[in-house]
């Protein structure tokens, strides 16, 4: 008896700090976005309301509220997140068909410049790449940030489309080949739709991670292109409501992928480790 | 069957890898070159290591905080993640569940939602300032300060250990439960199922998520440049300084491979197991 009442104790703790641990930061963030005026050292806000998510979503223009609408911005990081992902997908897409079907010359190579930008910095690689942009006109436009997008989400994309393709079990193909079907109708009719959940993963996980992408926009797009992240960062020093706003914003596409692909997701994806 | 299982090909798969491949070379391996030999050249282009004098001299300092704070973030969270994974591999309680599901959040909320969430709970005058305040464990005049490396890993910890439990978690849910009965049927108490069977089982898992943990840490610009106040502060944040105050890539580039040579054992380990587990199956 003694036992089992200090382990629910116990158990009562362990879930009380984890459940603060987590969600004080998040409730931070809920709290600040609708404060108007929180003064220390009080526990609650003295003023709340929407004021900032009104000026911050168009809905109202107000001087004394120091927030601007941010669907510009919203518009800029849904453009290149969208471009990023086609072409990203377009090519990750038979990358990850060729690497789970077939003997590929030089595999071990070709998987190590897959999985280096994983392994080191990528922060020196922006650095290095802005005087190139630079020459070539790249620097500070929405293209450019495009390209390092592709970069930074294309190892995800290649990772999870060819985890996705080995995960379905090649005797359909075979047995498609062996009545006929042609490599191109295979794929086409049967290991694509087959695949379809778990390009589906991939897509949105390049999409995430593109639309919250801040390193390479920092460096290649910064002062000209102003994605929600770059917007999140130059209010944040002097704008703890509207900080806020933007980074609940942000929150809310990975939050809703967490909770949709909560069964189909598995550890290789994120390390490209072998399933 | 012959071309699915591999064998004759030709150049179908080089071709349908050629696209990423090409983007790839020009786009992450020429600038990774490039940062190399930027590293060693002076300013009239001659070979040189005045960019590695400057960066020791100036940014000395900051080398040794990049990986003090990577060593703690990543040895503080792999010990929790591996206490929280036996715990929920081995208790079916409800709790056990739902620090599961809290737990998965932090995987997925990308640096720069959790460095401004970081910003505003560890503030001087923040929400966890506040709540210490008014328990009155913390003196309202002189509340905790966390802007250096104290705020900076546990904003690290926030993040990696979710990733970590997710990773030997999923390890652990591979070993069948014959093993954990047989083990308790000769009287093994928990701390010896965990240690002596469970946990080595999965060392693999576990060296490829802290090798994961720890590179990520030493690479992150975002936290460290949101939340970090003054010195001394990561090598990220200086090379970002150098870059947009002073426009010098060259000593810029030798404080990246500074990051490179940090990372270096941990990332080859990766790569080569990661690869030999691709090519050769184990």
């Amino acid at each position: 008896m003694g036992t089992k009442w200090r382990r629910a104790l116990l158990e009562g703790l362990l879930l009380c700090l984890v459940f603060f641990v987590i969600f004080g930061p998040i409730s931070s963030l809920l709290i600040w976005s609708i404060a108007i005026r929180w003064y220390w050292p009080h526990v609650l806000p003295q003023e709340i309301g929407l004021a900032y998510w009104k000026q911050a979503l168009g809905l109202q223009r107000d001087w004394a509220i120091a927030a601007v609408s941010i669907w510009g911005a919203f518009g800029t990081s849904m453009l290149v997140a969208l471009v990023s992902t086609a072409l990203v997908m377009t090519m990750a897409i038979p990358a990850g068909y060729a690497l789970a079907r077939f003997r590929v010359p030089l595999k071990a190579l070709i998987l190590l410049l897959f999985l280096m930008p994983k392994a080191f910095p990528q922060q020196p690689i922006f650095v290095n790449l802005l005087p190139t942009f630079t020459r070539w006109g790249l620097a500070g436009t929405v293209q450019g940030v495009i390209l390092i997008h592709i970069l930074v989400c294309l190892i995800f994309g290649v990772w999870i489309t060819t985890s996705a393709f080995k995960a379905i079990p090649q005797e359909l193909e075979e047995a498609a080949r062996s009545v006929g079907a042609t490599r191109w109708r295979t794929f086409w009719k049967v290991l694509l739709p087959l695949a379809a959940p778990g390009l589906l993963v991939s897509t949105v996980f390049v999409f995430i991670t593109s639309l919250t992408e801040f390193t390479g926009t920092f460096f290649i797009g910064l002062p000209f292109v102003t994605t929600l992240p770059m917007l999140l960062y130059s209010s944040s020093g002097y704008n703890m409501q509207f900080a806020s706003v933007i980074a609940i914003v942000l929150l809310i596409p990975s939050l809703l992928f967490m909770v949709l692909i909560q069964r189909v997701f598995r550890p290789e994806y994120m390390g490209g480790i072998a399933g | 069957m012959k071309g699915l299982r591999g064998g004759t090909g030709g150049f179908l798969p080089l071709f349908l890898l050629l696209p990423a491949v090409a983007f790839i070379l020009v786009m992450y391996v020429y600038p990774f070159a490039l940062s190399i030999i930027r590293s060693f050249t002076d300013e009239a282009g001659s070979l040189s290591l005045v960019n590695y004098h400057k960066a020791v001299s100036l940014y000395g300092r900051d080398i040794l905080f990049s990986i003090q704070v990577a060593v703690l973030g990543t040895l503080i969270s792999t010990g929790l993640s591996l206490a929280l994974a036996a715990y929920i591999r081995l208790s079916d309680s409800r709790v056990a569940r739902l620090v599961n599901s809290m737990s998965r959040l932090g995987i997925f909320l990308p640096y720069v939602v959790v460095a401004q969430m970081m910003r505003s709970f560890l503030a001087p005058h923040g929400l966890l300032n506040v709540l210490l305040a008014n328990m009155g464990l913390v003196d309202i005049d002189t509340p905790l300060q966390l802007f250096n490396i104290r705020g900076l890993t546990f904003g690290f910890l926030w993040k990696e250990t979710p990733f970590i439990t997710f990773i030997v978690l999923s390890g652990l849910q591979v070993i069948d439960d014959t093993y954990i009965e047989a083990a308790r049927s000769v009287g093994a108490r928990t701390r010896h199922v965990i240690l002596r069977i469970l946990l080595p089982m999965i060392k693999p898992t576990i060296a490829i998520a802290v090798v994961l943990t720890f590179c990520t840490i030493v690479s992150t610009f975002t936290l460290p440049y949101m939340i970090v106040a003054g010195n001394p502060t990561t090598v990220t944040v200086d090379i970002a300084h150098r870059v947009t105050y002073f426009g010098d890539y060259r000593v810029a580039s030798a404080l990246g491979v500074f990051l490179y040579l940090i990372v270096g054992a941990m990332a080859i380990y990766y790569l080569r197991r990661t690869v030999r587990e691709e090519v050769y199956g184990y």
